[in-house]
């Protein structure tokens, strides 16, 4: 097992590389750069050939990549081109807010989701399942704007029930120690504070879970339908096992490996950043900022951020295959 | 199942109930921005977003007078210049601490101006990354460069610039929000940390800076130690940022804000028929522009470009696209500039008349082909054609003040156009990025829309800033080239005495229009929307709004 384990550690490592330089190059492929995002309608040969050569972006490409990977592995993200703010100082305020959105989105997706897939593949065609599985077509068929504008206008503006702008309210301190405030509010006991971060969690955790909820369920359902059909589980039933055990003990630790595999796939996609559910909620998380940086052509931010999503989603599929391993004993052998 | 969506559903509803948002405090007042600053360093950065919170706490030598574009003395009480305009004194106001208890005094605003225009300034920094863009374009670039040329402190409260040529808009330059005095203790600190999150800013103004996080907001309170009385009633600021266009519309109606700028103009009806809410009309300094690009061959002829002048229908796309309080526009320079705007340039409408101009320049069945001109290595354009190509209209990715709708317009001019018999497809360039990147390189190739937005109330920053230098071919003017327009613009630019200026910016608008040599489509005001508890809301033509006037309720 510790030799698979390491065998797949070490094959995230060309992954990681690949991506660095697969986005360097990607940034300055297309057209526009960040000295003629800075300068806007001001944006003239000559200003925009005076600020590339102030920031570098006129020394040749290698030489460019060389540095940014020198300073990279020094522990420097670099500074950001508009405003020149250290990176590092960014990310830390910005990804504990994208992590704890996802991990409650996924992890609502999960404890509703997979029960649901279950269920409608026991009680194949009943109203049950027709009833789940249109319900999680209508999950990833709503556009996320229109939810979330309609959580809003619904919850926020005529009920006035739940805030809808970031992760908590400026009136209250909290002491950060993660970034986490749901676990910093906890650590500092502080349960006004946890309160006040729980109801501003609610409606985008709600808005952004609709999508892997859904699939989420349908892929516990595809994949407990076909190991429900296996002559294995006939034997098992035949035996005089309960429904229970057959269920649970057989059929879903069998079907569980797809699973696994899609709520794996799900997090990493939550955690590059969920652009429209943050940008809805103000929630200051990555995936608006990379965004932008995008659009403003932030070469180092793009750069920067995208190479630690890459990492984690690479740490993510690391996980996911030391559970298929743990989950299915041949998978280490393979 | 059953049980868990019945716990889950019991979980929302206490939580639901639990938690109802508290009331903040009376007199804080709270913006709802549509992005997060930049930069806290009005040196060193352009947006609005950065620039507004800045406004707040920082002031600069001179100053706006309310909402118009005129100039009057702030940080210093008064000013002399000499005769040929080259030798400024200035008397400074006595009395004054920045924020970190650091006395302003000609020393100080010396140390600014040196640190913006010296590269070899221990706080200029543009080895770290630091860029002074509006230092650069205002005063012509750094060290032997720059048309400033000696900053002396002469008395405690005395200081002298030297310039090495007039400059008609000197003073206006002073008075925009990057030349605001900071603090050099504070700056000398931080080093190029000031104006980071960490830092913010220190300056003399009514609001001090207490806490930036990143997308979330921007912290301010009122500064006890503040030089001349304050208003307003406003004792904090949230200026919060909320990046959704509706959900700021929603925050303002949950009473989350008290204000934001833009609403979508099909919210304006429903803001105004509110009982808590109002909107106010920022007045316009801007301008929409459709530009020809001059390689090609047709676009060269003024007949032609007349036609698609007289064919465009502008007040039917002010119309359609714009809020109540925008105008057609007929030239570059828009009606609330102080000096330069020219009311007898008129762009009509007459359809029937564009036909016949097209018939005369030889398309009496219309325009629907045009025909790309060759370049020289120098950048000029040549006779010979190199390509023929479909008249294209590019349209811009973004929304704008100046432009609501891009590719809406663009479909509106591109049917204007039909009618007269010129088939234009509305084009897309790419996003926003690439769109200037191609218009400064003269490779959009057809017609295509940008605008601009006054920096500093000046002619000089508006007609000027464009045409100056058209003596020759400019790719970034889409090869446009008219030297008896230049030569207008510079002679005015180096002149100080505001009637002769003004005539010369009238003359250069009336030749310019006389060729229709761009079109001018429309100025269009920003619409603010307040909660009622605001009043005392004082508009500011280039959106330098100051909170210290406002009181809430």
């Amino acid at each position: 097992m510790s030799k698979y384990i390491i065998r797949r550690a070490l094959e995230s490592i060309p992954v990681i590389i690949g991506v660095s330089i697969l986005v360097f190059l990607l940034l300055r492929l297309i057209p526009g750069d960040p000295a003629v995002a800075i300068l806007g309608e001001r944006a003239t040969p000559e200003n925009v050939a005076a600020i590339r050569e102030r920031l570098g972006l006129n020394k040749p490409l290698p030489e460019q990549y060389v540095i940014w990977i020198g300073n990279l592995l020094q522990g420097d993200l670099g500074n950001t081109v508009r405003g020149n703010i250290p990176i590092a100082n960014e990310l830390r305020s910005r990804f504990p807010a994208t992590i704890e959105l996802s991990l409650v989105a996924i992890t609502l997706a999960s404890v509703i989701g997979v029960p649901m897939g279950i269920i409608s593949a026991v009680r194949r065609n009943s109203v049950v399942d027709t009833t789940t599985m249109f319900g999680a077509l209508l999950g990833v068929s709503v556009p996320i704007f229109v939810l979330g504008l309609l959580l809003i206008y619904l919850f926020g503006v005529q009920l006035k029930l739940l805030p809808f702008i970031g992760r908590i309210d400026s009136s209250i301190e909290l002491e950060t120690r993660t970034g986490l405030f749901v676990v910093d509010s906890i650590l500092t006991g502080n349960w006004e504070a946890l309160q006040n971060t729980i109801s501003h969690l609610i409606l985008p955790a709600v808005t952004l879970f609709t999508v892997p909820l859904a699939i989420i369920a349908r892929i516990t359902r595809s994949s407990m339908l076909e190991v429900l059909n296996q002559d294995y589980i006939r034997t098992a039933r035949a035996k005089g096992l309960g429904e229970r055990p057959v269920i649970f003990s057989h059929a879903l630790r069998n079907a569980l490996l797809p699973i696994i595999t899609i709520i794996g796939l799900q997090l990493g996609t939550l955690l590059s950043g969920a652009v429209l559910t943050e940008t809805i909620y103000s929630w200051p998380g990555i995936g608006k900022w990379l965004f932008d940086s995008i659009i403003a052509r932030d070469y180092p931010i793009v750069q920067s951020v995208t190479l630690v999503v890459s990492l984690i989603y690479v740490i993510i599929n690391y996980v996911v295959d030391i559970l298929y391993a743990l989950v299915d004993p041949r998978i280490r052998v393979a | 199942m059953r049980r868990v969506l019945t716990y889950f559903s019991l979980a929302m509803v206490v939580l639901i109930v639990a938690v109802a948002p508290a009331a903040a405090q009376d007199t804080t007042f709270r913006w709802g921005a549509f992005g997060n600053p930049v930069q806290l360093d009005p040196a060193l950065v352009t947006d609005g977003i950065s620039l507004n919170v800045t406004n707040q706490g920082c002031e600069a030598l001179a100053s706006f007078v309310g909402s118009t574009t005129e100039v009057e003395p702030w940080l210093a009480e008064s000013w002399t210049v000499t005769e040929d305009g080259l030798t400024w004194t200035f008397k400074l106001r006595e009395g004054i601490t920045f924020h970190d208890g650091t006395p302003f005094n000609a020393e100080a605003v010396k140390w600014n101006f040196d640190r913006w225009r010296l590269t070899d300034h221990p706080q200029h920094l543009d080895e770290e990354g630091q860029v002074y863009e509006y230092y650069e374009a205002q005063f012509g670039g750094f060290d032997e460069n720059s048309i400033i040329t000696d900053v002396q402190a002469t008395g405690e409260y005395e200081v002298v610039i030297t310039l090495s040529q007039p400059i008609g808009a000197f003073l206006n330059n002073l008075a925009m929000s990057n030349f605001q005095i900071a603090s050099p203790t504070a700056v000398e600190a931080a080093g190029a940390a000031y104006g980071t999150p960490e830092v913010g800013y220190v300056c003399t103004g009514p609001f001090k800076f207490v806490e930036w996080v990143p997308d979330v907001q921007v912290v301010m309170e009122r500064y006890e130690g503040y030089w001349t009385e304050i208003p307003g009633n406003i004792t904090r600021i949230e200026y919060k940022s909320i990046p959704d266009s509706a959900a700021r519309f929603a925050a303002l109606q949950a009473g989350e804000i008290d204000g934001f700028e833009q609403p979508n103009v099909e919210d304006i009806p429903t803001i105004e028929s509110s009982d808590n809410l109002y909107i106010v009309y920022r007045p316009s300094f801007n301008t929409f522009y459709l530009a020809f690009n001059y390689r090609i061959q047709e676009f060269r002829d003024p007949l032609v470009r007349q036609a698609i002048s007289l064919a465009i229908n502008r007040e039917a796309i002010v119309g359609a696209f714009y809020n109540e309080a925008a105008v057609p526009a007929n030239t570059m320079n828009p009606p609330t500039i102080a000096i330069g705007f020219n009311p007898d340039v008129k762009t009509p409408y007459d359809p029937e008349k564009a036909k016949e101009l097209l018939a005369q320049a030889g398309f009496p069945d219309g325009l629907s082909e045009v025909h790309v001109l060759g370049l020289d290595e120098n950048g000029n354009v040549t006779d010979e054609v190199v390509e023929t190509i479909p008249v294209r209209l590019y349209y811009m990715p973004v929304v704008r003040p100046y432009n609501p709708d891009g590719e809406g317009i663009a479909n509106a001019m591109a049917a204007d156009l039909a009618a007269v018999g010129i088939n234009a497809e509305a084009t897309s360039a790419g996003d926003w990025s690439t769109y200037l990147s191609e218009r400064s390189n003269g490779n959009l190739l057809g017609l295509y829309q940008l605008g601009w937005t006054g920096d500093n109330g000046d002619p000089d920053n508006f007609i000027g800033y464009f045409f100056h230098d058209v003596d020759k071919p400019l790719a970034r003017e889409g090869f446009y080239q008219n030297a008896e327009v230049a030569a207008l613009l510079q002679q005015a630019r180096a002149l100080t005495d505001p009637a002769t200026r003004d005539a010369l910016y009238k003359e250069a608008e009336a030749i310019h229009a006389a060729g229709a040599d761009r079109v001018y489509i429309a100025h269009g005001p920003v619409p603010l929307a307040f909660s009622k508890r605001v009043s005392g809301w004082v508009p500011s033509p280039f959106g330098k709004e100051l909170y210290k006037y406002v009181t809430l309720g």
